[in-house]
């Protein structure tokens, strides 16, 4: 292992390890459920940085992804709350408001509660290579990869919203059961829900790092800096880049399922256009080249943005003021915090390597390689 | 009849918010998401003028141009022109811009709905070939032919329209001919923040004014944009019809929303075969 992995193991590591020590400093419940969000939140910024960060291809849906993960889980949640709602052998509350008879048929496997996980996962992935690979295969790239995806999720949106009789249009799905796996519940408010976040948060950044320290990862990379050498080397790229939205968007639903968790229901907003945008802004500021980063960056924005707008002073100019910092970034830091952190770190370590190798070796090893400056 | 009518207008409206996207995106390359707050902030400038001043909608059309021009060279002058190289990045630029745009009008006017008045000439129906239609509607649809007129004489007719088409083929030779391609650019900004502007002033007496107004209009814009083809003004205009009549005759057998679900899915098929539009103008390359 090289150097630099094991660096960025290790930081990777102590970050993890930071968030799963947060309960034995907070104890208010409420404020363990806020930060259990702003982490799912994290875990969705990982997986548009992989897919955006990493492969170059900006998707405007991501929040498709996270949307139907949720609704993957508030579906499962729902069906055991109706007994107490609607007696043993009624419907959810909101179809028996819609007038439906019977239980439609694709509700009926997430009774299952390891049919709906597994669903809020596969799903949204094979959803996301589905539509990969009607754009890849026709190399529709950049911009259309944009506006592609950015309709998509318009399109989705609204047909939740219209098919109120089993989705429960605007208001989506609400008075959820807590999550039961066994005889254990996650209480929402709970250091339970908090550490079934922790640990999956664990797990995506380190699966994310893996793949893109992997071989796919690589030529990922490769995809994103020049495409058309990648594909003269004989490299399918299109199945590279289904590859990536595909995995990107599992993690993103994994990302929904748990916000279900966490906030005891699931709504059409969350696979809404503001949702999407703000996953770009999130990785944009933390800095999109980076896991870490874009999830910090997250955690970061949408936890100030939570903290200001309950204070009275900044309540109405958050907004004005994070479109500000958000221009700042574009135009100033095109590689977000993270990449100024970078050029922070290769700065001072050319500066204390150049002392002590200078004189270890001969002047002409002595220059300092280009870390991190990779081509964009 | 009347789904043709209903078609017209709406294609009318499309166009008249789609055209100064179009023309910014086929010039200068920059997706401006902002492009829908635009719209909006001239649907608030045609209330305010009226509320505060008196001033009629028909009267105040001419400054809400200028006003939102202004604007639209301001952003460019101050964000956009740094971006001109990174098409991708001036989603995200214009989109913090479009955020701010919204948050500034919520404080300066207020987050409730806001209502302009229809202009007292115009509040009435007339008969064309048996139904009945509001001249306001009649109105819009002659101010998007108008305009495309004008758009279509400034690019084709005059010197400005030649350096621009210039630009559009390519800039670094069009600078060697001594072309100022940066000033070019943000005339173009300029204008099409105008238009976007007008379109806010005209639809503003159709439907309530607010602060979120504009998101919905950017999408929409953006599918006129991208079906019609880039580079191409009469394709906008064929687009926003077949969208407009298509939306009308869907709505007509389902509802609004599938409509418009079928709509944009039929643009994102469309994309994936054809990206450079329906009616792609032919450039040598």
């Amino acid at each position: 292992m090289r150097n630099r992995d094991l660096i960025q193991y290790l930081t990777y590591g102590t970050v993890c390890l930071i968030i799963f020590l947060v309960p034995v400093f907070v104890q208010d419940a409420f404020l363990l459920n806020k930060t259990a969000r702003y982490l799912v939140l994290g875990i969705l910024a990982i997986s548009l940085s992989l897919s955006w960060g990493y492969t170059g291809i900006l998707n405007l849906g991501q929040a498709t992804s996270f949307g139907l993960g949720s609704y993957c889980m508030a579906m499962a949640l729902k069906l055991r709350t109706i007994p107490v709602h609607t007696g043993a052998e009624g419907l959810p509350d909101f179809m028996v408001w819609n007038n439906v008879e019977k239980l439609p048929w694709f509700w009926e496997p997430f009774y299952s509660m390891p049919f709906a996980i597994a669903a809020g996962v596969a799903v949204p992935a094979l959803i996301a290579a589905g539509l990969g690979w009607f754009m890849f295969r026709g190399r529709v790239t950049g911009v259309y990869v944009a506006i592609i995806t950015l309709a998509f999720l318009v399109v989705v949106n609204l047909l939740f919203i219209d098919q109120q009789r089993f989705t429960g249009g605007f208001n989506g799905i609400t008075d959820l059961a807590q999550l039961d796996i066994g005889s254990f519940t996650f209480d929402a408010y709970g250091a339970s829900s908090y550490y079934l976040i922790a640990i999956c948060l664990t797990f995506c950044l380190f699966f994310a790092l893996l793949v893109t320290k992997s071989k796919a990862g690589l030529i990922l990379q490769a995809i994103r800096d020049h495409e058309n050498r990648v594909r003269y080397f004989g490299y399918d790229v299109a199945r590279y880049k289904i590859f990536a939205v595909a995995v990107s968007a599992a993690i993103a639903g994994m990302a929904g399922m748990l916000y279900t968790i966490v906030m005891e229901f699931a709504s059409p907003t969350f696979m809404g256009v503001q949702l999407s945008l703000s996953v770009v802004i999130w990785c944009a500021v933390g800095g999109r080249q980076s896991l870490l980063g874009s999830m910090l960056g997250a955690i970061l924005v949408a936890g100030m943005q939570g903290a200001l707008s309950e204070s009275e002073t900044f309540l109405d100019t958050w907004t004005l003021v994070m479109g500000l910092v958000f221009v700042l970034v574009v135009l100033f830091l095109p590689k977000g915090l993270a990449g100024a952190a970078e050029t922070l770190k290769d700065r001072i370590f050319r500066k204390f390597g150049r002392s002590s190798k200078a004189m270890a070796k001969s002047p002409g090893e002595a220059t300092p390689r280009p870390a991190a400056s990779r081509p964009t | 009849m009347s789904l043709v009518v209903t078609g017209l207008s709406i294609a009318s409206i499309l166009l008249l918010v789609a055209l100064g996207l179009a023309i910014i995106y086929g010039v200068t390359g920059v997706i401006n998401l902002a492009h829908g707050e635009l719209v909006m902030i001239g649907a608030y400038c045609a209330w305010a003028l009226q509320s505060f001043f008196g001033i009629g909608l028909l009267a105040s059309l001419p400054l809400i141009f200028l006003a939102t021009a202004l604007l639209g060279w301001i952003i460019d002058r101050v964000v956009i022109r740094h971006l001109y190289n990174r098409p991708l990045d001036t989603i995200l630029a214009t989109w913090g811009i479009g955020v701010m745009a919204q948050q500034a009008v919520r404080l300066l006017a207020g987050g409730e709905l806001r209502y302009v008045e229809m202009p007292e000439a115009m509040n009435h129906p007339v008969s064309v070939l048996g139904v009945e239609i509001p001249i306001f509607r009649i109105f819009i649809l002659g101010l998007a032919v108008a305009l495309f007129g004008l758009t279509w004489f400034l690019i084709f007719r005059t010197s400005l329209g030649l350096k621009l088409r210039a630009i559009t083929q390519s800039r670094e030779i069009a600078s060697c001919f001594g072309i100022n391609s940066n000033r070019i650019y943000g005339l173009t900004f300029a204008y099409g923040a105008g238009l976007a502007g007008l379109a806010g002033a005209v639809v503003s007496p159709l439907k309530s004014v607010a602060p979120e107004m504009g998101t919905t209009y950017v999408v929409d814009a953006f599918m006129v944009v991208v079906l019609g083809g880039v580079e191409s003004l009469v394709g906008s205009v064929a687009s926003a019809f077949i969208i407009g009549q298509s939306s009308s005759a869907v709505a007509f057998y389902a509802n609004d929303t599938i409509a418009k679900a079928l709509v944009l899915l039929f643009i994102v098929i469309l994309i994936r075969f054809r990206p450079q539009g329906l009616f792609a103008a032919k450039v040598r390359s």
